[in-house]
């Protein structure tokens, strides 16, 4: 039943154990219900083997699995090749190129490259996440909280310092991710200054060393962090019982929320608790919602140049960077406007790399977004 | 003797018919049923031509990509600035429920989420590299790619924040918010684990890395259990190529799962003996729990339903006295194939069995039905409950939070309820214990 070639046979033991799982045995004489599995899935779900070239409800070409091992498409990538796509970083830092940078270089990178989006030290704001809410040691134990007694009460604070598991993640991600609007733009050594200075404001120690202003991070160091709710997380996925771990996890509803019920012994009547109550959306709730709502259908309005209220834009996309600097009117904007306004027509509309989306982030027309700028930059 | 038998029956049959005419008739005349009476008004849509029937229509040449009637304008997707990271290339747009039909949302309509921005990748420049603990690495174009035999199948794919902003009572007096985070199609690609059986996996390999090339090169680690089950690298959905907004060319699918883990725009497949830590399954997509722990590596979105019909868009305040209507819903698992649904008509505390109707398929939407008339003036507070096929059953709000807390944003599929009111208004409500169940 299992055609595989000697190549595939490495991955055998793991495919047998798989279809083990989904209690699909060999020439088995047992009847043919298997609905439980006789080994917990990855995912506590139900897994659909291929039984009589069908997959389910699904029928499967039975050629496919013969001939599959032969089928030598594509190429063996060169050496180079995978050097320049093999560049993630795991836990401990495993990946990670040489380098370095210090809190004092990251903070002023910070300063030009992200903080119009995350705020003065990582404080976030206008639903950009922060970076930093303090101690991260201190309020990793906040982690317990939870509203469900008392709306009002503080919720737990899930930031990098008192929530990740891994500063790998961090390294990686401002490296491939961020700056957000130009990602892939910095150097390794910009990155590691970037970190050291989001450890900085976090607050966080490595072997109990401060990382204050002069803290230089390396490869070596950056392998020695540990993060305050490194256990935080389950199931425990690292090592050799990882997988197993995990598939543990799931064969137990209680620990997802889960309920697992006979249909026959489902409840039919009584089903809520007796303190229960109907409770209503509070005020408006949410409903923003663009476009409005709507279920009528009528014909749209003709498309015609919309008019727009440029302060109006500005309020909405513009200010949550153009406030502090570059406000409207601003006399920062002298050196902008003596390039001549068709340049700074162009590179607002093209965006730049310190930080200015394209168009602000809108999808104005040129026109339109014209009458934006003219308005950010002579704040009338 | 029989012939006269048969006569006799004939006649009560017909006596039987009479009767029921004459009750239809009186209920005509109180003004309650369409059949036609001369005091109304003759309809202008019937008594004249209509401007369509009278002139030339569009020629077969235009729009040689079809679009919607322009009388649907109103079913789009949608957003909100809660939904959004700081702009809308860190957000999320949402499908309308309430005007989907069967189990397929079209391509146009399907929910998009994206971290950095939906990308538009040239498809010559297309490469997936597949690597790490195989005996043989590859680099294939996507035509290389879609040259290995493909499945089709039919999945939902939902984002885990569906409903999640709802923990801690209901926000949203819409089903497109509530739970539009979701969209199923029909999609076409290939399994990985045949491509693997080319490669040779190393039987130390027990994660894979899955990354795409966007902005964001989102990055996700998938257990090989599931490469080895049903994990799909896909190009089609719903008969065309991927739309931009779903990965074009090509993302993974892994049926069931969270949709952050189905990476679009997909660039490369790493096989490892130890897990990755990314950023949506660290920072994002865990579930904090009232013990101070947090659940990394929530693969499955599980057992769910709603109702569709009525919702708090489309509600009954049109309906009359004794209409007979359908209340429909969506129910759906990423664990397994939807076994039955239950309707409640108070909240939850007895149901009645709904029935299913169309395909019923693995890690699909399926739709269920009830047929219900209705009573001017009632109240009613309607909930649905699916069941699946791993054996699982939606918990009641207090039964999920009492385990989960409200903190933990993902994978919320406690039951749901709208509130129909007495002018057939609909309004989203929770049934639930304030400050949540005792010992809890
Ligand atoms: C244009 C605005 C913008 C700029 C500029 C920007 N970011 Fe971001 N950043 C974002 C958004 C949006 C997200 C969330 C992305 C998502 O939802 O996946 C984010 C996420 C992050 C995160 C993950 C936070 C978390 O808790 O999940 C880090 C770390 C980060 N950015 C670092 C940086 C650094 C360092 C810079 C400067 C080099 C920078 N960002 C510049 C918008 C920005
Ligand atoms: C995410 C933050 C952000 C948003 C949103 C944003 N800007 Fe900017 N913008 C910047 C930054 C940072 C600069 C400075 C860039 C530089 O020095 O190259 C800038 C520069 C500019 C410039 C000068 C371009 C030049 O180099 O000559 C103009 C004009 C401008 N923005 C207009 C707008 C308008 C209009 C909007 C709203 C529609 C907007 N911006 C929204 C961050 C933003």
């Amino acid at each position: 039943m299992l055609k595989l070639n000697t190549r595939f046979m490495a991955g055998a033991s793991v495919v047998a154990a798989v279809l083990l799982m989904a209690g699909c045995t060999q020439n088995s004489a047992e009847p043919k219900e298997t609905k439980v599995a006789a080994k917990a899935t990855i995912d506590g779900g139900v897994a659909y083997p291929v039984v009589n070239d069908k997959m389910g409800p699904y029928y499967v070409n039975p050629q496919v699995a013969a001939v599959a091992p032969k089928i030598n498409n594509g190429r063996i990538p060169t050496a180079n090749e995978l050097k320049a796509w093999d560049k993630d970083i795991q836990a401990g830092g495993k990946g990670l190129p040489e380098g370095s940078g210090s809190v004092e270089e990251g903070e002023e990178l910070y300063e030009a490259k992200c903080v119009m989006c995350h705020g003065d030290f990582g404080s976030g704001g206008g639903g950009y996440p922060a970076l930093s809410k303090g101690n991260a040691y201190e309020l990793q134990k906040t982690l317990t909280n939870n509203r469900w007694h008392d709306p009002e009460a503080d919720g737990p604070t899930r930031v990098f310092g008192s929530y990740w598991p891994q500063a790998s993640t961090l390294w990686w991600y401002i490296r491939d991710g961020m700056p957000h609007p130009k990602s892939k733009t910095l150097t390794d050594d910009e990155v590691y200054a970037l970190t050291a200075y989001i450890l900085n404001i976090n607050e966080m120690e490595i072997d109990g060393e401060e990382i204050d202003d002069e803290f230089v991070l390396d490869r070596e160091k950056f392998a020695r962090i540990k993060m305050p709710n490194v256990d935080g997380f389950e199931p425990k996925i690292d090592g050799p019982d990882g997988l197993e771990n995990v598939r543990n996890y799931y064969a137990n509803p209680k620990n997802f929320g889960a309920i697992k019920v006979k249909p026959s012994e489902r409840c039919m009547t009584g089903c809520q608790e007796e303190t229960v109550e109907v409770v209503r959306i509070q005020g408006a709730g949410i409903s923003d919602f663009m476009p409005p709502m709507s279920v009528v259908r009528d014909a749209p309005e003709e498309k015609k140049e919309e008019k727009i209220d440029p302060k109006e834009v500005y309020n909405n996309t513009c200010a949550m960077c153009h406030s502090g600097y570059l406000s409207p009117g601003s006399a920062e904007w002298k050196p902008f406007v003596a390039e001549g306004m068709e340049t700074v027509y162009k590179k607002a509309i093209e965006g730049t790399p310190n930080g200015m989306p394209a168009k602000g982030g809108t999808d104005l027309s040129d026109a339109n977004f014209k009458l934006v700028v003219d308005y950010v930059v002579n704040g009338k | 003797m029989d012939n006269k038998k048969s006569q006799n029956d004939n006649t009560i049959d017909r006596r039987e018919f009479f009767r029921k005419t004459a009750a239809a008739s009186v209920a005509a005349v109180a003004g309650t049923s369409v059949l036609s009476s001369d005091a109304m008004a003759d309809d202008p849509a019937i008594m004249h031509h209509v401007p369509w029937g009278q002139k030339w229509g569009d020629p077969v040449t235009k729009n040689r990509y079809g679009m919607p009637s322009k009388y649907e304008h109103n079913v789009t997707r949608r957003n909100t600035k809660l939904l959004a990271s700081g702009n809308f290339q860190a957000s999320i747009a949402v499908t309308p429920i309430h005007e989907s039909m069967g189990i397929i949302t079209p391509n146009g309509l399907f929910f998009s989420r994206s971290h950095g921005g939906v990308a538009h990748v040239d498809p010559n420049m297309y490469r997936l590299m597949i690597h790490g603990l195989v005996e043989k690495p590859i680099v294939l174009t996507l035509e290389e790619l879609k040259r290995y035999p493909s499945v089709t199948r039919t999945h939902f794919i939902e984002c885990p924040a569906n409903g999640g902003q709802e923990w801690r009572g209901p926000q949203y007096n819409s089903i497109q918010f509530a739970k539009g985070f979701m969209s199923c199609a029909e999609w076409t690609g290939v399994y990985v684990k045949d491509i693997l059986a080319d490669l040779g996996l190393k039987p130390e390999a027990k994660w894979m890395l899955t990354e795409g090339s966007d902005n964001s090169e989102m990055g996700r680690t998938v257990p090989i259990d599931k490469v080895l089950d049903d994990a799909m690298i896909v190009w089609g959905q719903n008969g065309e190529a991927l739309r931009p907004e779903q990965g074009y060319p090509v993302r993974l699918l892994l049926p069931g799962w969270e949709g952050n883990l189905c990476v679009k725009w997909l660039k490369r497949l790493e096989f490892s003996d130890e897990p990755w830590y990314c950023k949506e399954e660290t920072s994002k997509y865990t579930a904090l729990k009232p013990t101070g722990k947090a659940i990394q590596h929530f693969y499955a979105n599980e057992v769910n339903s709603t109702v569709t019909s009525p919702s708090p868009e489309i509600d009954w305040s049109n309906l009359k006295d004794g209409d007979i209507v359908e209340i429909e819903g969506l129910a759906w698992s990423g664990m397994g194939t939807i076994t039955g649904v239950d309707l409640s008509f108070d909240g939850g505390k007895t149901y009645v069995e709904a029935k299913l109707k169309g395909l019923v398929l693995p890690k699909c939407w399926t739709r269920w039905s009830y047929i219900h008339t209705y009573k001017k003036g009632e109240k009613l507070l309607l909930t649905s409950r699916a069941m699946d096929d791993a054996g699982y059953i939606q918990p009641t709000i207090d039964q999920e939070v009492s385990v989960m807390g409200v903190e933990s944003v993902y994978h919320r599929n406690a039951v749901e309820t709208w509130e129909v009111t007495e002018t057939g208004k609909v309004n989203h409500v929770q049934m639930r214990t304030p400050g949540g169940v005792k010992n809890a």
